[in-house]
């Protein structure tokens, strides 16, 4: 129970990546955002991962029933969120690219 | 383990009609695809299968990609099944709806969700599960092959999980692949399409199984109702268990003079049909019939289509037919019903609930041409209900009402006249400016009945019938036929004064010929008497003069006379 609450309290922007033990598309994922945070020049950023196998009940409370999936919280509170493995760069990009800005 | 993977084993949906036509119910353990329109009942529909598992003790998980949770609630809530759902705690509703502003980078998988649906199932014990419009989620997945690869998954996951699994999908016009997922209809076990149609001006709906496994079921599109206790196949309920027992009984029509031509009344069990134009006393007929069942205490079902009670009631009562009194007494139910309100399987429905909750002897439905009018499902529903009423042993009244140009029309349309085991037929006759009507039994099921047209006499003590007279070709009723029996009844009057006039002739000249006779005897005797007299005479005038002339007189005997005798 003290997970959830933590990871709903983030002070910064913050990713969460929504993943499934080891599954292929989880595991590409996880490469292909690391990659891309590398290529952007945001290492100090560290995505939480939330592994849905271990704690289903992350799934409803972030209404995310996708896998892989990447959320992304703002400082206002606004969340985005980013289904699949990740292997499209552009979008991946995009969607990243309001983070190193602040 | 092998003798049930040869065999598909069921899951009860507790919904009578589809248990029945599945032959058990959906198959238990796989998956079953609800397809249809937006709007055909599919939400419905496995809410109701949920709530009818919950009230047997099972439990469920429901999975809404589309709808949010409190629609899905507001969804059930009109339904009578509703508690048994929203009270329990033997379900979860999972709101599993993607975020509006969700992008897509890659493909995605079903492993979370299947790890929460199972974390929800382990809860509440389920093993029924839904997953409502979960092609909203699958649409943004870029390949569609991975959609349906998807599927494919979760279907085997409910497999290994002995899962039964209920998944909607969105009908793709007359295609029975869902639409975003064509392909998946060939993964899962049973296909189910659910259909509503705007058909004049009415909403019907309906039911086909498309596909169903390893499993006999029935194939055709059955007519679906969704009321308040949900969704029904009104014609695919279980029926009673035989047929009844054929009834030699026959009971009485209400009009004694029919029930000598139909061979001593209708058999009891059997539909017969009126049918006739306006005003042909087909209503007064069947009103007969009814207050005759009350009079022998036996209750009457009486549907009048189109008419109210009250003024039904009120014009039976101007040709002496008493419906009010067995209505208060409860022997004749009366049921109002306008034919075009409903769909015809929802009046069919509501005749079936009707036939459960009052067990009636007795059927009379005024006109059920009214509710052949509306649809082509009607004669299909005609056809249920006479097989029905057939089953229970239940003596039916039918009447329908003929047009003007075809005096026999919408009673063979639907086929009724072909169904009910007895056919009346009323008419006008139109002759010498009268209007006279008519009664001829087209036909009797096993009944030596009169092939004779009737004249019918409709007074303020109700219907009669009246022998009608052939004049040539022509029969001749009303006026005509009064003047012909007048004029006939006058000659048999003549006749019968002649016969008496001939007879007191006859009478009178046997009581002369008698008086005659008498006087003869009479005569004969005095003569009679006469000549014994002077027989007598002359026998003793010999005498005395024998013994005058006798030679050997001694003297003439002093008492003789003397002198007198002695010759000179």
């Amino acid at each position: 129970m003290s997970d959830p609450t933590q990871s709903g309290e983030y002070s910064m922007p913050v990713l969460i990546l929504f993943v499934t033990g080891t599954a292929p598309r989880s595991q590409r994922a996880r490469d292909n955002l690391t990659r891309m945070l590398e290529q952007i020049e945001l290492v100090d950023i560290h995505p939480h991962e939330v592994d849905l196998l271990k704690q289903p009940e992350e799934s409803i409370k972030h209404s995310v029933f996708a896998t892989p999936a990447l959320m992304k919280v703002s400082q206002n509170g606004d969340v985005a969120i980013l289904y699949g493995d990740l292997s499209e760069e552009g979008r991946l990009q995009r969607f990243l690219s309001d983070l190193g800005s602040e | 383990m092998t003798s049930r993977k040869t065999q598909v084993q069921k899951q009860a949906t507790g919904i009578g009609g589809l248990d029945r036509v599945t032959g058990g119910g959906l198959p238990s353990g796989q998956a079953t695809l609800l397809l249809g329109q937006a709007a055909a009942g599919k939400t419905v529909l496995s809410l109701q299968i949920l709530a009818k598992a919950i009230e047997r003790g099972e439990g469920a998980v429901f999975v809404t990609f589309e709808e949010s949770p409190a629609q899905v609630k507001r969804d059930a809530s009109s339904f009578q099944w509703a508690e048994h759902l929203l009270d329990s705690d033997r379900w979860q509703l999972i709101d599993a709806r993607p975020r509006l502003d969700a992008e897509v980078a890659g493909e995605f998988d079903v492993e979370g969700l299947l790890s929460v649906i199972g974390a929800s199932m382990a809860q509440c014990g389920a093993t029924w599960i839904v997953l409502d419009g979960i092609d909203q989620l699958l649409q943004y997945q870029p390949n569609q092959r991975t959609a349906i690869e998807q599927v494919r998954r979760i279907n085997n996951h409910c497999e290994e999980k002995g899962w039964t699994l209920l998944l909607t999908g969105k009908a793709n016009g007359n295609s029975i692949a869902p639409a975003h997922l064509e392909g998946i209809e060939f993964l899962l076990s049973a296909t189910l399409i659910l259909s509503a149609q705007v058909c004049n001006q009415q909403l019907k709906r309906s039911l086909r199984i498309a596909k169903f496994r390893g499993s006999r079921h029935v194939t055709d599109e059955m007519p679906m109702i969704m009321g308040d206790d949900g969704i029904e196949l009104p014609y695919h309920e279980v029926l009673p268990d035989s047929d009844a027992a054929a009834s030699n009984e026959r009971i009485s029509s209400g009009v004694v003079k029919l029930d000598k031509l139909l061979d001593g009344g209708v058999y009891r069990g059997s539909s017969l049909l009126i049918s006739g134009r306006p005003g042909t006393a087909k209503s007064t007929l069947a009103g007969h019939f009814a207050e005759a069942a009350a009079q022998r205490g036996e209750r009457t079902l009486y549907v009048s289509f189109d008419e109210l009670s009250g003024p039904y009631v009120r014009n039976l009562a101007s040709v002496g037919i008493d419906l009010r009194s067995p209505i208060e007494s409860g022997l004749v139910r009366f049921k109002s019903m306008s034919a075009y309100t409903a769909p015809v399987a929802e009046h069919f429905l509501t005749l079936r609930r009707l036939l459960d909750e009052f067990e009636p002897h007795c059927l009379v439905i005024d006109p059920i041409s009214a509710l052949l009018k509306t649809s082509d499902e009607a004669s299909m529903a005609t056809e249920h209900l006479v097989d029905l009423v057939r089953r229970r042993g239940i003596t039916t009244i039918l009447t329908s009402l003929s047009g003007l140009l075809d005096p026999q029309g919408e009673a063979t349309r639907g086929q009724v006249s072909t169904l009910a085991d007895s056919w009346i037929v009323l008419d006008y006759n139109v002759r010498a400016g009268e209007r006279n009507r008519s009664l001829s039994i087209v036909k009797s099921r096993g009944s030596a009945h009169s092939n004779q047209q009737r004249e019918l006499l409709l007074s303020n003590k109700g219907i009669d019938l009246a022998d009608v007279y052939e004049l040539g070709t022509e029969v001749l009723m009303g006026t005509a036929r009064v003047a012909l029996e007048n004029e006939e009844a006058l000659i048999q009057r003549r006749q019968k004064l002649e016969r008496k006039q001939r007879r007191l002739d006859l009478e009178r000249r046997m009581a002369q010929a008698e008086l005659e006779r008498q006087r003869l005897a009479d005569e004969l005797r005095l003569e009679e008497e006469e000549s014994s007299e002077s027989e007598a005479l002359v026998q003793v005038y010999r005498t005395q003069i024998r013994e005058r002339r006798d030679p050997d007189r001694k003297k003439p005997s002093a008492h003789n006379g003397g002198g007198e005798g002695e010759p000179s």
